[in-house]
């Protein structure tokens, strides 16, 4: 997005608080950010597994599936040994010539690693997509965990999460690979949510679990999930983070470093929250006040272009050097003076002595040198001597530093006008011809500053009647210049609208345009404009204008520009003085001032921003975002999601599927939030607030959160292990042979059988 | 990136041999597991499967059980009344006792189904869209503030002329970015 923050129109916000003086906040602390999540080497943990072999049977391997993460552990421990995202990097090591796998963390290494990075879920979803990694993460937490693989097997049960109404073919595969590959002696699944909801002591409740790609609500009674009554939501913590990276993008456009995937996580999980009442706190969002605590300022790497600083001696070398140099022409420049003087001096007594001579000699003699020297008569010589003298004075006096005394130029007399042409002989008339070009000349200097003199008098005049109506009539004095800086700003914004539409090509102006351009350009007697039958184009002086108005581009209307802008600032000025009612504030200036712009509010915050820092063109700042991304899953109309929000499908839920008052009080007793996007501040308030709207004012409700909301779905796993019922409801090796890859036994934390 | 020295480089390695999970012995694998080529499919995939088999399903429901003309196993030829040729016999009996097997079954799954309702499938607890109208507000698509106006050019939805202006200067392609970002972009199939 590219905002250029021209603006002559004034916004309503800044209409009201023009008066308003803006402090200057103080500069801001900026937040960083991490590059990528690289963990270091995990070393495998072999304990766990020694211990497991005291009973191979009851001590299960406990993996909770999660799209975000991966949390694998025994079910003896209290919590997992190992946490990572379920990706992969596999690649072909060209220079070692070998297969590469690279998982979880490890996978964020280095920029190879980085480059070939694969993830197991289906993007956007909690289903597998790609098995490939899928397999990867397996081995790795094998590997990791220290089995041993004495009997060519994993050797020990297996408990999984899985997603709610997980897809057949998901499961197949998951089998097919648990069993086949890896030989596990039995296996079974549950859900997430469920497993936490069990952890945190849960038996009739409404379970909400927003996680990383989906939020769910399952209402459970009696220990059961009513899972034909549940409901998906398809918004979780990754689309926070895909929306944010979309919003960042769009919001600067040309920002310089590559924002990834793992940051726009890291900065949803770090500066977003729940807002209490989203349309009343969106609204002041962006007001000036308290600005600089909501705006939060996210400091990219940068490196800051560093202007190379002279030192003083240097600087000092430099101007010596140019002084230096400039002596040099300086003096270069005298001499030639100096040549060029005497050679004048030369000339001069040269022309001197030809005079004397002529004194002395005949007319004839002297008509003979005169011709010899190419001069017409004797008072050509006397002016060129003239000339000359004062020539040679002038640079004589300029060399000493003498300031020329601004001669009066002497009272021309041309006594030669006067006189009757007969009375003169050739020469005479020739220098008579000369007095009245020169008298013409002088003439004419004298009537252009009579002409200067008399405007300026007009000026004063106007000057003077204008003061006489500001003291006498004040009221109709200012009104008319406020009628003026009305007109010229109306005119201001009509030419950057004519600016604007000329760059349509749809529009009426440019329309209007092509048709004079045609018109101009036909040249039959048919098109003959306005239809008159003799063109007398150019008689009228504003036929010309038409060119101006066909012409763009910045050739066209450049003096006008200049024009508008400073006959604003005059009479602004003006209104300055003498209209009590107008204030800085109220000048164009600056009503366009950054900080009454809104644009600049959200895009660089209460802060000036300076285009040639580099610094500050590697800042993204986050507002609005704040509230605006993990608003989505209560409004998930805002991302474009077609799905009920989050309150309203928990009301539908124990408002239209359970008729019971009796069933409707035990869900509402504990409603119980859990996973990864839960953890928002606020998000408990807001939930119990909102949906408190939805429900009877007498009946009993509670929230409660789980007291880890991410790792509560793996231990409430490991803790099933030591019940009875996970043995009822794992499929063994033996059962998945026989019964097929898509059998599973149900179990009150699981999936039903379709 | 600091620049990549040769001893950083040599310990990187190391790193990177340490980390890299491709070459160290896995003896819980079963060497003889080779998985289908073809076994990764996205979400789409796998919905349109599960729905066609669904679809499969039901049609089969729909003419199951004595309905089905199959020619050997109507009433008539096997109530015992007439004795079939001996030949012939054992075809019949075969396509009946497979029928009624599959009668069974979906009978069976009919009776695991009808307490709980329809079945819970992926993508039938997908919550529906937003009947209230609350929930219908428009948000500026710049800026994310409250947005009262529609630019009828762009369709964008703005919140004041100052954002207006803006959207005005947007380049070509852009405000269809912002439409994406809202759901509201035009899809060309």
């Amino acid at each position: 997005m590219t905002i250029t923050s021209v603006q002559t129109v004034l916004s309503g916000r800044s209409a009201i608080n023009a008066n308003e003086k803006r402090v200057v906040k103080p500069q801001p602390e900026p937040y960083t950010i991490s590059d990528f999540p690289f963990k270091g080497y995990q070393p495998p943990q072999p304990d766990g597994f020694e211990q497991s072999k005291a009973h191979p049977d009851t001590s299960a391997i406990v993996i909770d599936n999660g799209s975000s993460l991966v949390k694998a552990g025994w079910s003896f421990d209290q919590t997992p040994r190992f946490v990572f995202p379920p990706v992969m990097s596999r690649y072909r090591d060209r220079k070692l010539n070998r297969q590469c796998h690279f998982i979880g963390y490890d996978a964020y290494a280095d920029a190879t690693t980085r480059g070939q990075l694969r993830y197991a879920f289906d993007p956007g979803s909690s289903v597998v997509g790609n098995w490939d990694v899928m397999e990867g993460v397996l081995d790795y937490v094998f590997l990791k965990l220290g089995v041993d693989g004495a009997n060519g097997g994993v050797d020990r049960p297996i408990v999984m999460t899985e997603p709610i109404a997980n897809l057949a073919y998901p499961r197949i595969m998951m089998n097919e690979i648990l069993f086949e590959c890896y030989s596990a002696p039995s296996v079974s699944y549950g859900i997430d949510s469920l497993f936490a909801y069990r952890y945190n002591k849960g038996s009739d409740g409404l379970v909400v679990s927003s996680s990383h790609t989906s939020t769910h609500v399952i209402p459970v009674l009696g220990g059961k999930p009513l899972l034909s009554n549940c409901s998906r939501l398809n918004w979780g913590g990754l689309h926070n983070a895909e929306y944010l990276m979309k919003l960042m993008k769009l919001k600067y456009p040309t920002f310089p470093v590559r924002m990834t995937d793992n940051q726009m996580e890291e900065l949803v999980r770090k500066h977003c929250y729940i807002s209490q009442d989203y349309d009343r706190e969106l609204n002041g969002y962006l007001d000036w006040t308290g600005l600089e605590d909501r705006d939060h300022v996210i400091q990219y790497p940068f490196t800051e272009h560093i202007v190379v600083e002279k030192s003083e001696e240097e600087l000092a070398r430099i101007a010596e050097r140019k002084k230096e140099s400039g002596r040099r022409l300086q003096e270069q420049a005298a001499k030639m003076r100096l040549e060029k003087l005497v050679k004048k001096e030369q000339e001069l007594e040269y022309w001197k002595s030809i005079q004397e001579k002529l004194a002395t000699e005949t007319k004839k003699e002297i008509r003979r040198v005169l011709e010899s020297e190419d001069l017409k008569d004797e008072a050509h010589l006397e002016r060129m001597i003239r000339d000359l003298e004062k020539s040679i004075k002038r640079s004589r006096n300029k060399d000493l530093g003498i300031e020329e005394t601004e001669e009066q130029p002497e009272e021309m007399s041309f006594p030669l006008l006067d006189i009757p042409d007969e009375q003169l002989d050739e020469a005479g008339l020739k220098e008579k011809r000369h007095q009245r070009l020169m008298k013409s000349n002088v003439e004419a200097r004298a009537r252009a500053k009579a002409e200067k003199e008399a405007e300026k008098a007009r000026r004063d005049e106007e000057e003077r009647l204008d003061r006489e109506k500001r003291e006498n009539h004040f009221e109709e004095w200012i009104s008319e210049r406020r009628v003026n800086r009305q007109s010229i700003l109306q005119r201001i914004k009509d030419r950057d609208r004519m600016k604007a539409d000329l760059g349509n090509r749809k529009s009426l102006a440019s329309q209007m345009r092509m048709k004079t351009l045609a018109n101009l350009a036909a040249d039959g007697p048919k098109k003959r404009r306005r239809g008159g039958e003799d063109d007398d184009f150019g008689a009228n002086d504003d036929d010309w204008g038409v060119y101006r108005t066909v012409a763009t581009g910045d050739q066209s209307d450049e003096e006008e520009e200049e024009d508008l802008g400073g006959m604003l600032n005059s009479v602004e000025q003006e209104l300055l003085e003498y209209d009590p009612e107008f204030t800085e504030n109220h000048t164009l200036a600056a009503q366009s001032d950054w900080t009454k712009s809104l644009v600049h509010a959200f895009l660089r915050g209460p802060w000036p921003f300076d285009p040639e820092s580099q610094r500050e063109a590697h800042q993204i700042h986050l507002n609005v975002e704040r509230i605006r991304v993990p608003e989505v899953v209560f409004k998930p109309s805002i991302a474009g999601v077609d799905q009920a929000g989050l309150i309203e499908i928990a009301a539908d839920i124990v408002n239209q599927r359970f008729s019971g008052t009796q069933d409707r009080a035990r869900l509402l007793k504990d409603v119980f939030l859990t996973g990864g996007n839960t953890l928002f501040k606020g998000f408990e308030d807001r939930f119990r607030n909102e949906l408190r709207g939805y429900i009877p004012i007498d009946m009993e409700f509670n929230t409660r959160q789980a007291t880890d909301p991410v790792l509560d779905a793996w231990k409430g796993a490991a803790q099933w292990v030591s019940g009875a019922d996970w043995g009822r409801s794992s499929v063994t090796r033996q059962e998945y042979l026989e019964k097929g890859s898509e059998y599973i036994k149900e179990h009150d934390l699981g999936n039903a059988t379709w | 990136m600091p620049p990549a020295t040769p001893a950083n480089d040599e310990s990187h390695q190391l790193l990177l041999n340490q980390l890299d999970i491709a070459h160290v012995h896995k003896p819980y694998r079963n060497s003889h597991w080779r998985p289908s080529q073809r076994r990764n499919r996205n979400l789409k995939q796998i919905i349109s499967e599960s729905t066609r088999k669904e679809a499969s399903v039901m049609a089969t429901q729909a003419n199951s059980g004595a309905t089905t003309p199959f020619p050997g196993t109507s009433g008539t030829t096997t109530d015992g009344s007439q004795t079939p040729a001996e030949g012939t016999a054992k075809a019949p009996n075969l396509a009946q006792a497979a029928q009624s097997l599959s009668t069974l079954v979906l009978e069976k799954n009919a009776r695991a189904n009808l307490p709980s309702g329809p079945a819970v499938t992926y993508t039938n607890i997908e919550s529906a869209p937003s009947l209230s109208a609350a929930h219908q507000r428009h948000y500026c698509d710049i800026t994310g503030l409250s947005g009262p106006y529609t630019d009828p050019k762009t369709r964008l939805r703005y919140h004041d002329k100052e954002i207006f202006a803006v959207i005005r200067t947007l380049a070509q392609g852009v405000p269809e970015i912002y439409l994406e970002a809202r759901g509201a972009h035009t899809v060309l199939k």
